[in-house]
């Protein structure tokens, strides 16, 4: 940078840049602008619209006997599912913490993983838990439930027939 | 700057450094400025990891369109977009038979920008295949592949080769009947030789076809061993392979001396002394002693016209503006035409016809006669011979040039009248007369692995490019005549495989005449 | 430059237009998205689908049909909110294309419904919508037509659709009446008919204060019971595939066609002829679309000119029947199910061994011999074909005796279209044979064979007189070596072996009324009457076959 500053022109030197070089800028710009575009449609791309995994709305029958209070485990599915008087209510069994499905005990449930302890309408009572367990929205149809994993509920809310 | 200032307090020091981190982040990064000056365009070039395979300056003659019409950029920039689109098709397809269509089923209907994806990636694949087939014509016919270049043209060779496998090996990938049977029918090329063991008789203890086709498949049938083979070979072994020769490939396009010019190039550049100034005509701030590191004619130290102009940023519009114009071609195409998905592979029910990759369809016609000579007899001929022409031709005149040498652009024109007009011949007489099995039922198939349309094709080029030889007293012009016939043949193959064969392999005017199934 | 820079401008241009073109038809224009923008009732725009595991099912035909997926909001007449129809299985558990056929996993209408010209099984007509139960319960069991429609004449005669919903008829008469509105019997016989429905029903009459069921139900008789517990039972809410499978029951389309292993080799086994690849499927002479459904139906209006040199005859069949043998054709599917899914009708079909068709004499009649031998055994006529005996004739049942009929069924003919019918052949049993020889007496109205005590062989003739008497005679329309013609072949060994020859004797001096074969005892004015002699001589020769020429 300090080796010529006043000397004259080298012929050297190349043909001059036009200072606005209007035409190459945005044919520099235009490529970017693709590529950008390319980039955002590319980017889509791994979130598929659906998977080919089974829909988590799913259709359930309660038995006549499950007694108040105990929990109703539907096969394959990580949902509990209770009735009183007040009606029917689903409790997710997803831990809260980082994702083990927690065990039906006695009362309530227990992670199996970090040791968290839920009440059985999901408060947590000790562990690292870091909130309640999630309630899922359920809905009836004649005398069978449709539960939505996909939809929470406010804790409490319970559905009669 | 005075030394008596007193120090700053470190937290300030700290919080101005920390203004300025952004700023210098961006210098350590390009480290030498605006490219605005002789020297900043030089580093330009050879301070960056990617552009340093360019060299500092270009040679007019090298930017002409007429020169190279871009088509090795071309090539490349097919490459990338194929391996951009395949790496995104990678995370939804499972390389297993149960699940591999369901995968691309949902890779096209599902799957944000899918089966536009799909899509790019398979015309790309094609636009692939051709400029690299025509960026082999164009090294030919400008004899760029002479001394001290022959290395180069067998390296790009070896990319046809992998550029094809690419192609072949993605084809199994979806897993429909297109596919399924495509590939059996490649398999069984590749266990053509046994034709010739068979008629020896030594199968039983000397068999490389079956070895080739069991190495292939994995197995005796295409299935899911197949697959993972032809999976691992698609988005593995043979990537690798290819950017591994291509890295070999521009090297050597750099140390070769760039492209292939005539000797007396600098008289025919127009020479605009507006737009060209001599570089090498003042006392030289850089020293060319290292000028030996690069093979053929020394730099042009001291002589004018200067005919050079800096890569940057002459050279690097024309790369992406060639590659660009690849990229607008394969979106377009892929807008325009959906990739084919056909039902699930059967293994019970064969396409009618079973066809191959259409630049393998040229091969397929000669495979109908016979399987070795078409498939592999004819195939390693045509690759041994391109592969010895910049061993064998030694010549100098014409490098550099379209259809350079003794004889020139009349021999090519000749020489595409013979290997059109041969290869139709031929053809049309096997498809009226059939071959020596429909005149005698039980010849031997030695013979007709001989004595087919394929080696009687090739014989008839051949005696025609000796004949060149002798009349021009020339090697160039042989090869010309022999290179120029072997495309045409190949064109005019492809072109019945692909449009006049139908059901059975038999010939048919138009597909719209395809008796329905 | 310039050049390069306008190049590479215009192509970039030319890309980032194109990019977005791709975009727009990807986030506005695509089908689904245009169907979930038009619902009546604002709903998400996103791809819905009901997957199966175990089905192998990820069908996505609910991101159009919204309604038609769990809890969606519905709305009939709106295309993309319209509910499914009420049907025994649940859509959401057991997917779409395992009944409906089509392509699930495809979001655009045609590719979905299988219309392209690659996808195997494209989705079945709306019409024959019931078809596709075939896929699971091809081992439906059904009745003879006749029976069938005895039962529908009975129902409408007692008025059960008064009170009771019936295929989507009836039940309107005292509507939401909640004293007289029985349940709907449209798949009564799915859960099996109630063992005691008819006691139930007149303790109600006695007891129900209301006095419409004192006048709306009375005493039924037994046998016209049993008929209505046979028409509910095949109540499975499937009615026009029941109907088109009893009608393929009782035209003996079995006698040429093999099903699930039983039937006949004449022709070719149409187990899976309803999954039949469209795309592999000879249209070249068929008129109008090119559907499987339109294959049958112009195959079953002419058949020989649809599959060239085919040697099925030409039914002519009504229109209607061709729409109902169609249907069935189309419900001959059986998909490979994992055990789990399996309805019981196939458990006990395939396991068990249980028919798909009742076992009655006129039911197996109907299914395998009706065809050649005509629904009242009165013997078929085919152009381009020899004529079918008439099996049902008094002259012939007279003499046949249940061993000859039972070993000519078991063993068939040889050579002949009549094929062999044994287990291991034809695949029916000892008992089902039994059946249906029953029911060829019954046909001949109770004809029964009286055993004449001679031997198996008597016949003493001289067997030159008997040739000459045979050329004079029987060669006109049995051929000359015997070979058949107009008349049966003579010259079979499978038929020599099982006939008596008192059943040779008496067929020649009785003949056979109603068909061609005169009574050469009877004294006749166009030729003249053989002895019993000579008839003796040409039994005698006809033996001369069995020890071959």
């Amino acid at each position: 940078m300090n080796d010529a500053p006043q000397s004259p022109p080298s012929r050297l030197d190349p043909e001059a840049i036009p200072r606005r070089d209007f035409l190459g800028r945005s044919a520099l710009w235009s490529t970017a602008a693709t590529l950008a575009f390319a980039a955002i449609g590319m980017a889509r791309l791994p979130r598929a619209a659906v998977v080919s995994s089974p829909s988590r709305k799913f259709r359930v029958r309660i038995p006549e006997t499950l007694p108040d209070g105990e929990p109703f485990l539907p096969s394959g599915r990580s949902v509990a599912l209770f009735r009183d008087s007040q009606g029917v209510w689903a409790v997710s069994l997803v831990c809260t913490h980082l994702g083990c499905i927690v065990k039906a005990q006695q009362r309530g449930f227990e992670c199996p993983c970090h040791g968290s302890r839920f009440t059985s309408s999901g408060v947590v009572e000790k562990g690292p838990a870091p909130a309640p367990l999630v309630w899922h929205k359920v809905t009836f149809e004649g005398d069978e439930c449709i539960v939505d994993e996909d939809a929470r509920v406010p804790a409490g809310t319970k559905v009669r027939a | 700057m005075t030394t008596a200032t007193p120090p700053k307090p470190a937290l300030r020091r700290f919080v101005e450094n920390l203004r300025d981190a952004p700023r210098r982040v961006r210098d350590s990064a390009l480290r030498s400025g605006k490219a605005n000056t002789d020297r900043t365009r030089s580093t330009f070039v050879f301070d960056n990891v990617f552009l340093h395979v360019h060299p500092v300056r270009t040679h007019r003659w090298s930017l002409r369109w007429s020169s190279t019409w871009g088509l090795g950029i071309a090539s490349l920039a097919a490459f990338g977009v194929t391996l951009v689109t395949g790496v995104l098709l990678m995370f939804y397809y499972k390389p297993h038979p149960s699940a591999a269509y369901d995968s691309i089923k949902d890779i096209v209907y599902v799957v944000p920008t899918g089966r536009f994806i799909r899509n790019i990636h398979r015309w790309a694949a094609n636009v692939m295949v051709v400029t690299v087939l025509l960026h082999m014509a164009r090294v030919f016919f400008t004899a760029s592949y002479r001394a001290p270049r022959e290395f180069n043209w067998l390296t790009g060779m070896a990319l046809l080769a992998v550029t094809l496998g690419l192609s072949f090996t993605g084809y199994l990938l979806p897993w429909d009947q297109l596919a399924y049977w495509a590939i059996t029918i490649g398999a069984n090329i590749a266990q053509s030789p046994r034709e010739v063991t068979d008629a020896l008789g030594v199968t039983p203890s000397f068999d490389p076809g079956g070895l080739q086709k069991f190495l292939l498949l994995g197995s005796d049938v295409v299935g899911e061993e197949a697959l993972i083979r032809f999976y691992l070979l698609h988005v593995m072994i043979l990537p690798m392979a290819l950017a591994a020769l291509l890295a070999v490939h521009f090297w050597r396009i750099r140390k070769d001396g760039g492209l292939a010019r005539p000797a007396d190039v600098d008289q025919r550049v127009i020479d605009d002394t507006e737009a060209t100034y001599p570089v090498f005509t003042q006392a030289p701030r850089k020293t060319y002693q290292i000028a030996a590191l690069v093979r053929g004619r020394t730099a042009a130290v001291g002589r004018a016209p200067e005919n050079t102009l800096p890569s940057m940023p002459h050279l690097f519009y024309a790369e992406l503006a060639a590659a660009m114009l690849t990229v607008a071609v394969c979106v377009g195409l892929a807008l325009l035409s959906d990739a084919p998905l056909k039902e699930l592979a059967n293994p019970a029910v064969p396409e009618n016809p079973a066809k191959a990759p259409w630049y393998f369809l040229g091969l397929q016609e000669l495979v109908s006669y016979s399987a070795f000579m078409g498939g592999i007899g004819i195939p390693a001929i045509v690759m041994v011979g391109l592969s010895l022409i910049p061993y064998l031709d030694r010549e100098t005149a014409g490098t550099g040039e379209w259809f350079g040498g003794p004889g020139g652009g009349r021999v090519v024109a000749q020489a595409a009248l013979v290997g059109l007009g041969a290869a139709l011949a031929v053809e049309i007489f096997a498809i009226r007369f059939g071959w020596l099995r429909e005149w005698i039922p039980d010849v031997a198939q030695l013979w007709i692995t001989l004595f087919n349309p394929g080696t009687v094709l090739a014989a008839i080029y051949a005696a025609y490019s000796v004949w060149l030889v002798r009349r021009y007293d020339s090697t160039r012009t042989g090869a010309l005549g022999l290179f120029t016939c072997f495309l045409c043949g190949f064109v005019l193959l492809t072109v019945v495989g692909t449009h006049f064969r139908g059901p059975n392999w038999h010939f048919y005017w138009s597909p719209a005449d395809w008796p329905a199934h | 430059m310039r050049r390069n820079k306008h190049l590479l401008l215009w192509s970039s241009l030319a890309t980032l237009a194109l990019l977005v073109t791709a975009a727009a038809q990807e986030n506005v224009l695509r089908p689904w998205r245009r169907m979930q923008h038009a619902a009546s009732v604002p709903i998400d725009v996103r791809l819905r689908q009901v997957v199966v595991p175990a089905l192998g099912a990820a069908d996505r035909c609910v991101s159009c049909h919204v309604g038609m997926a769990t809890g969606e909001p519905t709305a009939s007449g709106d295309p993309t909110l319209a509910p499914h129809p009420d049907v025994a299985h649940d859509p959401n558990t057991f997917g779409c294309t395992v009944c409906h056929g089509g392509q699930g996993r495809a979001t655009d209408a045609d590719d979905a419904h299988g219309w392209v010209h690659f996808w195997p099984a494209p989705m079945l007509p709306l019409r024959n919508a019931d078809a596709g139960c075939g896929s699971c319960h091809t081992h439906l069991a059904v009745t003879h037509v006749e029976r069938l429609r005895e039962g529908q004449t009975l129902v409408e005669r007692l008025d059960c659709l008064a009170c009771h919903e019936l295929d989507g008829r009836g039940g309107t008469t005292r509507p939401r009446s909640h004293v007289l509105d029985g349940p709907d019997l449209s798949r009564v016989g799915a859960r099996g008919v109630p063992q005691h429905w008819y006691e139930e029903h007149l303790t109600q009459r006695t007891t129900n204060i209301d006095p419409a069921w004192a006048t709306s139900f009375g005493p039924i008789s037994e046998s016209e019971r049993a008929t209505l517990e046979e028409f509910l039972a095949s109540r499975v809410g499937a009615p026009k595939l029941v109907a088109a499978k009893s009608l393929f029951h009782s035209l003996g389309c079995r006698g040429c066609h093999r099903i699930g292993g039983v039937g006949g080799d004449d022709g070719p086994d149409l187990t899976l002829v309803g999954e039949r690849d469209p795309g592999r499927t000879d249209f070249s002479h068929v008129r109008g679309e090119h559907t499987l459904a339109n294959w049958f139906a112009e195959h079953f209006r002419a058949p020989a000119t649809i599959v060239l040199g085919s040697r099925m005859p030409t039914l002519g069949l009504s229109e209607e029947e061709i729409e109902l043998l169609t249907h069935y054709m189309l419900s001959l599917r059986r998909s490979d199910l994992p055990d789990a899914f399996w309805p019981t009708d196939r458990v006990r079909a395939e396991r068990l061994g249980q028919r798909e068709f009742a076992t009655d004499g006129a039911t197996l009649y109907g299914a395998f011999c009706a065809a050649c031998h005509g629904t009242r055994g009165q013997g078929m006529r085919f152009a381009g074909m020899t004529p079918f005996p008439a099996v049902g004739s008094r002259d012939f049942l007279a003499i046949a005796s249940d061993d000859f009929l039972r070993l000519t069924i078991e063993h068939g003919r040889p050579g002949r279209r009549m094929p062999a019918w044994g287990v291991m052949e034809g695949g029916l049993r000892p008992a089902e044979i039994s059946a249906v020889i029953a029911h060829l007496r019954d046909l001949g109205e109770g004809t029964g064979c009286e055993p004449d005590g001679q031997p198996v062989r008597w016949a003493q003739g001289q067997v030159e007189l008997g040739r000459t008497l045979f050329a004079q005679h029987c060669a006109p329309c049995h051929g000359k070596r015997g070979q058949g013609g107009e008349g049966l072949a003579l010259a079979n060994r499978a038929l020599l072996a099982a006939a008596t020859d008192t059943y040779l004797f008496e067929s020649i001096r009785r003949g056979r009324r109603e068909t061609t074969m005169p009574a050469f005892g009877a004294s006749s004015a166009v030729r003249p009457t053989l002895s019993d002699r000579e008839i003796e001589s040409i039994v005698t020769f006809l033996r001369s076959f069995e020890v071959g020429p």
